[in-house]
């Protein structure tokens, strides 16, 4: 059953269009990675999801009900929530407050005890710096933080925008092995990444942006194999 | 394993004890028995500078939207008070209008210019500050660039000095509460960052909206009691672009965002300012002496005299050996 579907969206910046008539399905309890070079509107795609940008045309259903244009904190009170780029921690609150902000909306804050416990379940390492301010983590631990603040406002389906970003290859690792878990806990996955043969590997389907436009997409494993895919994402991969 | 207490934590500003707070409010009500007119006065312009200093903190420190355009929010208490009691309304009785129309300015204000972020907003604030005092100079009903006088009637300074007093102490209260509660930690990650904060379900136009009209109404109540005890009000002095910039000074000087910050700076800038005034040659020429301060604060210290303090403790801390630096 499709949770979300995407259809036709069109979306500016100012007079710029950055995305063309995007359209897609993601699946309840998959992984669904979007793949592209830099500029080919991953951002842009997650951003309007999550209600930060608004499309000028083309509509989102998101559990079948139309969300388009709806504000993000309604959208974050539906289960829709986006983990954004570079983390984007509150530097001068503690983890533990940083976690709890997260869970603000009214739907969140009934099961903050218990989607604590989750969260400190699947990162332990987070659960030693809880009295830190989160300026002072370590890239891989700010990660780890966002990606609970975000798991705290209990999504359904949830945004990520460049986890492994600057992320050691171990800390990359940790990173996609959470996702598994977060998606095998029945958290539905949009997955935007620059490593694509990492995301590749754990995603169920996978989408190719080329300059605002879906270009390719079927599943990731398929997409992994596919001649054009592993040319232009995976250059290195083929050598 | 620490148990992990599901509270928001205690926010590191280092409070002033709840037992000093209650014996300074006692003693500055107090002051009329012991102390001469001058010297009431001058705690009279303090309180006037701790009120505007804390409310503004609310937005622009709490929430980190730099609005220079507050001395709207003065005008429009001082104006509200002279205009009802000229029809014979005691003027007491119209604070509360005060400050609901101070609040209400305050989302005409921002509904639109909240759209806009970082220099931009302030910019609009400016604007917007200066078009209220030129519409206020030339329109009729606020007596024009002449201004208005309150009807004559018995005046008691020591009623206007214990609300003065009474109204900082409150705005000093009011200020430690919401910056520990829910409300205080939203604003706060709206100020670090507000893209995460709407990304994680904050409605960052209501907490920006609730916070700017919660200091207006206590900036508008501060206004008419201005206009109470000075009995006269005029454009030029209550929408002046200078008591704008002089409220952002305050909080910046002491240190924008915390508790005791803007208290410190109203008590160094209003006291700074009853003496340099005194003083001829300085009379015109104080604001060139406010713009060097601002700029040595944001050289050295942009956190302000808190941030200086902190800086201490932790040099002293290292100097005695102590482990739990920064």
């Amino acid at each position: 059953m499709s949770l979300l579907e995407v259809r036709g969206i069109d979306v500016f910046y100012g007079n710029v269009q950055a995305l063309w008539g995007v359209s897609f399905d993601v699946t309840e309890g998959q992984i669904v990675t979007v793949i592209g070079a830099n500029g080919a509107g991953k951002s842009t795609t997650l951003k309007t999801l999550a209600g930060l940008m608004k499309p000028k045309t083309g509509t989102v259903l998101f559990g079948g009900r139309d969300v388009t244009g709806l504000a993000p904190f309604e959208l974050v009170e539906q289960g829709l929530v986006l983990i954004p780029e570079a983390r984007q921690l509150w530097p001068a609150m503690t983890v533990l407050e940083n976690l709890e902000l997260g869970a603000y909306g009214r739907r969140a804050r009934r099961d903050r005890a218990r989607t604590l416990e989750s969260i400190f379940a699947m990162f332990p390492h987070l659960k030693e710096r809880v009295r830190q301010n989160a300026g002072t983590l370590s890239g891989g631990e700010q990660q780890m933080c966002a990606i609970g603040r975000g798991l705290m406002a209990r999504p359904k389906l949830l945004l990520l925008d460049e986890p492994a970003l600057g992320l050691a290859p171990m800390l990359v690792r940790e990173v996609f092995t959470s996702l598994k878990t977060i998606r095998d806990q029945g958290v539905t996955v949009v997955l935007v990444e620059q490593n694509v043969s990492h995301a590749l590997a754990i995603a169920d389907r996978a989408f190719v942006l080329e300059t605002g436009r879906i270009t390719l997409s079927g599943p990731a494993r398929e997409l992994a194999r596919d001649r054009r895919v592993r040319d232009s994402y995976l250059g290195l991969a083929s050598l | 394993m620490e148990d992990v207490v599901l509270r928001p934590a205690p926010i590191p500003r280092r409070a002033v004890p709840a037992s000093l707070f209650a014996a300074v409010g006692l003693l500055l009500l107090l002051a009329p028995r012991f102390l001469d007119r001058g010297s009431l006065n001058d705690i009279w312009n303090v309180a006037f500078g701790v009120i505007l200093a804390c409310s503004w903190n609310i937005l622009g420190g709490f929430a980190g939207q730099v609005s220079i355009g507050y001395s709207a929010f003065i005008g429009i208490g001082a104006y509200t008070t002279v205009l009802l009691a000229l029809k014979g309304v005691d003027p007491y009785l119209t604070l509360p209008l005060a400050a609901v129309l101070g609040a209400l300015f305050s989302f005409l204000i921002g509904l639109p210019a909240f759209r806009l972020r970082g220099p931009y907003f302030t910019i609009v604030t400016i604007g917007v500050s200066e078009a209220v005092r030129v519409f206020a100079s030339g329109v009729s009903f606020t007596g024009g660039s002449s201004g208005l006088r309150m009807p004559a009637g018995s005046f008691d300074f020591g009623v206007n000095y214990a609300s003065m007093v009474v109204l900082a102490l409150a705005v000093v209260a009011l200020s430690a509460v919401l910056s520990r509660g829910a409300f205080g930690t939203a604003l706060s990650a709206i100020r670090q960052d507000i893209d995460a904060a709407e990304a994680l379900g904050i409605d960052s136009s209501r907490f920006k909206l609730a916070a700017h009209a919660i200091s207006a109404a206590l900036v508008a109540l501060a206004g008419s009691l201005y206009a109470i005890n000075f009995q006269y009000v005029a454009p030029g002095s209550v929408f002046d672009f200078r008591l704008s910039l002089s409220i952002v000074l305050m909080p910046i000087i002491g240190g924008v965002g915390t508790l005791a910050g803007p208290v410190l700076g109203a008590v160094i800038f209003s006291y700074l300012q009853i003496k340099l005034l005194t003083i001829p040659a300085l009379r015109d020429s104080y604001l060139f002496l406010y713009g060097g301060l601002l700029i040595l604060v944001m050289l050295f210290e942009p956190k302000g005299l808190v941030g200086l303090w902190n800086r201490l403790i932790a040099a002293v801390r290292r100097r005695s050996g102590g482990t739990d630096g920064p």
